[in-house]
């Protein structure tokens, strides 16, 4: 499935949703919550457009800073507790959607990166990304959420994936 | 525009000036990146914030409040834990989400454990993306190293929460 085609699938889901819960909240709860309903939406929207301009800027420039291609270089056939802080470093540098992420992991495990390298790059970047920080996280849920959760997930993919390289089950990457 | 939003623009500013000190093409082209994703990103925000602004009058509070309430501790971090997981979508469903919870009394331990189920769980990543590229094998291996992380990252937000008191204050 293209990229653009998973967008508007999103898109159209939440639109969906979102037209069933409309139509829900005025037959259930009343005009009243409906306009209530639309007026949070719309100063929650106003509330963090600030946030998202600045954060997409930002990400942005980062992205043309730290450029994609260093990534599998700098983690190679690297292992041991070294690799593993590399793979978590270059997790949450990577922009993006999985469209973005996973085929990078293909590429990092065909180019020598072991299954704990692989584990703490995903969780890096599913649980700490850069991008997803500044575009999300701090403009819809605040700067000390963000912080405190960020503090204490911090390690846990290098914890992870140190894990990974214990569990005994087979698995080579795709050729 | 509060004092967090500044400090992002302040950055963003440092990062473009950074950019434009090597090259004035690299500056134009992260700028261009940003409206870009800002064209991505904003019809998605547009239909997301509305609908999670409904559920919210539609989601009962005592079940938010029951359930994930501050005071439904380790249970109400479990079941924030695996609830996350089946969160569709990126992240412009999930934080929208959080917030819903919240404002419904949803605790701030429970919201960050459903937070790391979705980014550690993430079925519909699973399906759409892990396996196919990367097989069920790893899938399994990466699900079992990180099994225990959300209701750990709840356990620790419990802990840590006396430090953080403005941690989903809402206005």
């Amino acid at each position: 499935m293209p990229a653009i085609l998973r967008q508007n699938l999103a898109f159209i889901l939440l639109l969906a949703i979102g037209i069933a819960a409309a139509v829900a909240t005025y037959a259930l709860r009343g005009e009243a919550a409906f306009r209530h309903a639309l007026e949070s939406a719309g100063s929650t929207f106003v509330f963090i457009l600030p946030s998202i301009v600045g954060g997409l800027l930002l990400a942005g420039a980062l992205k043309q800073l730290v450029p994609a291609g260093a990534l599998a270089k700098w983690m190679g056939a690297e292992a041991g507790v070294r690799g593993l802080v590399i793979a978590t470093l270059a997790g949450m540098a990577t922009p993006g959607g999985p469209m973005a992420a996973f085929p990078l992991v293909l590429v990092l495990a065909q180019a020598g990166a072991d299954r704990g390298a692989l584990v703490a790059f995903i969780f890096a970047w599913s649980l700490n990304g850069f991008q997803r920080l500044l575009i999300y996280e701090v403009p819809l849920l605040g700067t000390e959420f963000t912080l405190m959760r960020v503090l204490l997930t911090l390690p846990m993919p290098i914890l992870a994936g140190w894990l990974s390289r214990l569990i005994p089950i087979r698995w080579q990457p795709p050729a | 525009m509060s004092a967090t939003q500044g400090l992002l623009w302040l950055l963003a500013l440092i990062a473009l000036g950074l950019c434009l000190k090597r090259s004035v093409s690299m500056a134009i082209r992260a700028g261009r990146d940003g409206a870009h994703s800002l064209v991505r990103v904003l019809p998605l925000f547009t239909v997301a914030l509305p609908m999670a602004a409904f559920l919210a009058e539609l989601v009962p509070a005592d079940i938010a409040e029951g359930y994930l309430g501050p005071e439904s501790g380790l249970r109400g971090i479990l079941i924030a834990s695996v609830a996350g997981g089946f969160i569709p979508g990126g992240p412009f469903v999930s934080f929208p989400l959080v917030l819903t919870f919240t404002k419904a009394g949803a605790g701030v331990p429970q919201m960050a454990a459903l937070v790391t189920g979705w980014a550690i769980y993430g079925f519909h990543r699973v399906i759409a993306w892990e396996v196919p590229v990367l097989g069920w094998r790893f899938v399994a291996i990466r699900m079992l190293a990180g099994l225990a992380l959300p209701v750990l990252t709840g356990l620790g937000v419990s802990w840590l929460l006396p430090w953080f008191p403005g941690a989903l204050v809402r206005p």
